[in-house]
């Protein structure tokens, strides 16, 4: 069964595709639609997570402390690193045990989902998935090594004929299936029927867009994952389960410029040291008058108190206090960019935070917006994740201007 | 004090640390009207930011022939300079030493222009919050100005109009980097470099050495019929991290500072006949004017439109073009400013301002956590 689902999608295009900004990776994304699937969930309830992508920020180091903390979930939850596509994904999915929380995250075209196994409530009895068959042949028209070396074998009617044919055919898929996760344009809509939904990605994470289209529809039926010659197909009921969609509206990419230089090292011990608080959105409370900080503090800002402080969650709705926008090229960095300092809901805290999914100087002091999970910085080849400014309005600095 | 010397402020990529701070020394000591012995320093402070060619004090005092007395670094962001002077100061009022040298001097051209925002950085963010937002100098100061510019009356023309003054000032001063006028047009169509600032918002990056002599009260006769009495110093401080400065219209270093400097000296900004205060971004000296109380709160906009800091006005501020126009070397700025000052208030600038009898030298930076006030006098009190 499904319990939830969640979808992202950054505003960002390439073409008719959605693409990840220069502030996202796939652990941002995973967070963004787990948060969504995981909205009006109790934290506890999720047993585990299962990450499913082909483009891991690290295969060495470890993504899993930063997904969980952006999800806002215990350290101590177990999470699965797997490497796959759409067939993996959804195999992980109908084979799932309640409270999996499984994640989909893709760079190319970009986007997220997730997606919560567990019975439903009284409100939702919950979607049912089973897997009808499973299967995994080698063709590898396209190929990507541990380098990131990629090669094309460029036959797409043999990629047609004997991978994705003979594999729907061994997985006893005979008729036209209600939608397609893997497949773009005609080769999905000759799988699929005249209604199917068109999924706006093609790897893992299209197998939550299609369960999603499937849940808002209500009507169920055959999900079909395919992956050059991998498929899985599944039957999903008809049931219900709430869809959380955190897809951005379009925006052309603007143009930044990447100035080359050398790399800023990172101190790993600074890193470690604000990790927790910076990654989950913590402040530090005083225990003696409750004034919070951010970043904690060994001395209060407010009562002096040198008492050790307790960690308390901030709102993440915030307002512009100030803002600037970097034009002049700085090393390592894409400008421009934007730097905010927001007002922190109904607290007396102030974050400095970049602005995220808006074109760079498109804010002015006085805009409202949320905190959401993104990637500040890579330094020393290490992901630093924190948090970025989203307006609540999202417009270009053309339009800005011809309003101002 | 006795002496004061400097050397052009600039690119000066034919002269390295070495050269600069025996260049500035040598002009000081030079500048004593009558004679001085390089034997007679007792002590020397060396302002410096960042450590070009490494070990500071064993370089001043290398270079300059003073191996056989006490050489002290420090370091205080762009306070450095009239921080230095402070130590000094404090170094011949307690009476250890009767003669003193503070040398203020820094190279920020050593490095490429292209990593110079990195360079210069690190050593003032935060590692783990600050650092990897590329929170860059100009940044650190645009948080600050943008705000002022909402909360306040004043607008980019303001900020223009300083721009325009101070280039204007800079032209007869032969030590500075930018001798040429411009006008609010060309400041107000410059390439944006950090919203607000476009590139005439903006110091250049510059090199420079500046050095000035402090002895005795006792002693200044043997020096010097025409001495600059310290008057008064100060020193503030405020929280380091943008997310924790209450109001970010108003530089409370600069309130500290200047409290604590004209209550030494026993006087108040009204007094003040001339100034050098840290111009480093054009918005910076309107927000200075309120914070060294030569105007209300908010009322800096209205001060520079009505030409009251040009020289001519009613109290001229950074007659030598100030660092928009004479140029930046952070550690050497401050005493650089009481370079001028000490020429103003022996009625020997450039660009004199007739008359002048009090002077207020100031530095606000770092990441604008810290700043230094020197009021100096022709009169000794």
């Amino acid at each position: 069964m499904i319990r939830s689902i969640g979808t992202y999608l950054p505003p960002w295009t390439s073409g008719r595709d959605r693409a990840v900004g220069a502030d996202e990776d796939a652990v941002t994304m995973a967070v963004a639609a787990g948060r969504q699937a995981l909205d009006d969930v109790d934290p506890h309830d999720v047993t585990s997570v299962v990450l499913v992508t082909r483009d891991f920020p690290l295969l060495e180091g470890g993504n899993g402390p930063a997904l969980l903390a952006g999800l806002g979930l215990p350290a101590s939850v177990p999470v699965r690193e797997q490497l796959g596509g759409a067939p993996a994904a959804l195999e992980v999915l109908a084979g799932g045990t309640d409270g999996m929380l499984v994640i989909g995250s893709d760079l190319v075209p970009a986007g997220a989902s997730a997606a919560l196994v567990g019975g439903g409530s009284a409100a939702a009895a919950g979607l049912s998935i089973d897997a009808r068959g499973v299967v995994n042949r080698s063709l590898p028209v396209a190929t990507r090594d541990a380098s990131g070396n990629t090669t094309d074998y460029a036959d797409p009617r043999l990629l047609r004929e004997r991978g994705v044919g003979v594999s729907l055919e061994q997985a006893g898929v005979t008729g036209k299936v209600a939608v397609v996760a893997g497949l773009t344009g005609r080769a999905a809509a000759q799988l699929s029927r005249d209604d199917a939904p068109l999924l706006p990605t093609t790897g893992a994470s299209a197998v939550g867009f299609g369960l999603a289209a499937l849940a808002e529809r209500g009507e169920g039926g055959q999900l079909l994952a395919v992956e050059q010659a991998a498929a899985v197909v599944a039957q999903v009921g008809s049931g219900a389960a709430p869809v959380g969609r955190d897809e951005l509206a379009p925006l052309p990419t603007p143009p930044t410029t990447l100035t080359p230089g050398a790399d800023i090292a990172i101190s790993l011990a600074a890193y470690e040291r604000a990790f927790d608080v910076k990654l989950r959105l913590e402040a530090g409370r005083c225990t003696t008058c409750a004034t919070l900080s951010s970043p904690p503090r060994f001395r209060c800002l407010g009562c002096g108190s040198e008492a050790p402080l307790e960690t308390v969650p901030l709102p993440r709705d915030v307002v512009v206090h100030s803002q600037t926008t970097i034009h002049v090229p700085v090393p390592g960095k894409r400008t421009p960019y934007t730097l905010v300092i927001v007002q922190v809901g109904d607290t007396d805290v102030r974050l400095l935070v970049h602005l995220t999914a808006a074109n760079p100087g498109s804010t002015r002091i006085g805009d409202s917006g949320t905190l959401v999970f993104r990637r500040v910085a890579i330094r020393s080849g290490v992901p630093d994740y924190g948090y970025a400014f989203l307006p609540a309005e999202r417009t270009t600095s053309d339009e800005r201007k011809v309003a101002s | 004090m006795v002496g004061a010397g400097m050397t052009d402020f600039g690119e000066l990529f034919d002269l390295g640390m070495k050269d600069m701070v025996p260049m500035a020394v040598a002009e000081a000591v030079d500048s004593v009207d009558k004679g001085f012995e390089r034997a007679d320093i007792e002590a020397a402070w060396f302002g410096e930011l960042v450590t070009t060619d490494g070990f500071a004090t064993g370089i001043l005092a290398d270079s300059c022939g003073l191996l056989d007395i006490p050489v002290s670094r420090l370091e205080n962001a762009c306070a450095t300079g009239n921080d230095a002077v402070r130590h000094g100061t404090m170094a011949v009022a307690s009476g250890m030493y009767d003669v003193v040298l503070v040398v203020g001097a820094d190279k920020v051209r050593e490095t490429s222009s292209r990593t110079t925002f990195w360079d210069w950085m690190a050593m003032t963010r935060d590692m783990a919050w600050d650092f990897p937002l590329g929170l860059v100098a100009p940044a650190n100061f645009a948080l600050h100005v943008n705000r002022y510019l909402h909360e306040s009356k004043a607008t980019r023309e303001h900020m223009a109009m300083v721009a325009v003054k101070n280039h204007k000032h800079g032209v007869s001063n032969p030590k500075a980097q930018m001798r040429f006028e411009i006008t609010i047009e060309q400041v107000l169509e410059a390439p944006m470099v950090v919203e607000p600032f476009g590139l005439f918002d903006c110091t250049p990056q510059s090199d420079g050495a500046a050095a000035v002599i402090l002895v005795a009260e006792h002693l200044a006769d043997r020096y010097t019929d025409k001495p600059v009495w310290v008057r008064g110093t100060g020193l503030g401080l405020d929280r380091v991290m943008h997310q924790h400065k209450a109001d970010l219209t108003t530089f409370p270093p600069t309130v500290k500072a200047a409290k604590a400097a004209y209550a030494m000296a026993g006087i108040g900004p009204d007094d003040i006949d001339v100034a050098e205060v840290h111009d480093c971004f054009t918005g910076v000296e309107l927000i200075n004017y309120e914070d060294l109380g030569f105007c209300e709160r908010f009322g800096a906009a209205k001060l520079v439109e009505a030409g009251e800091t040009s020289v001519g006005g009613r109290l001229p501020v950074n007659p030598s073009g100030g660092l928009k126009a004479k140029g930046h070397p952070p550690g050497a700025t401050g005493v650089a400013q009481c370079y001028e000052l000490w020429e103003q208030l022996r009625g020997d600038a450039n660009l004199q301002v007739d008359g002048a009898r009090w002077a207020l030298a100031h530095n606000v930076g770092g990441p604008t956590a810290v700043s230094a006030v020197t009021i100096l006098s022709s009169e000794k009190g």
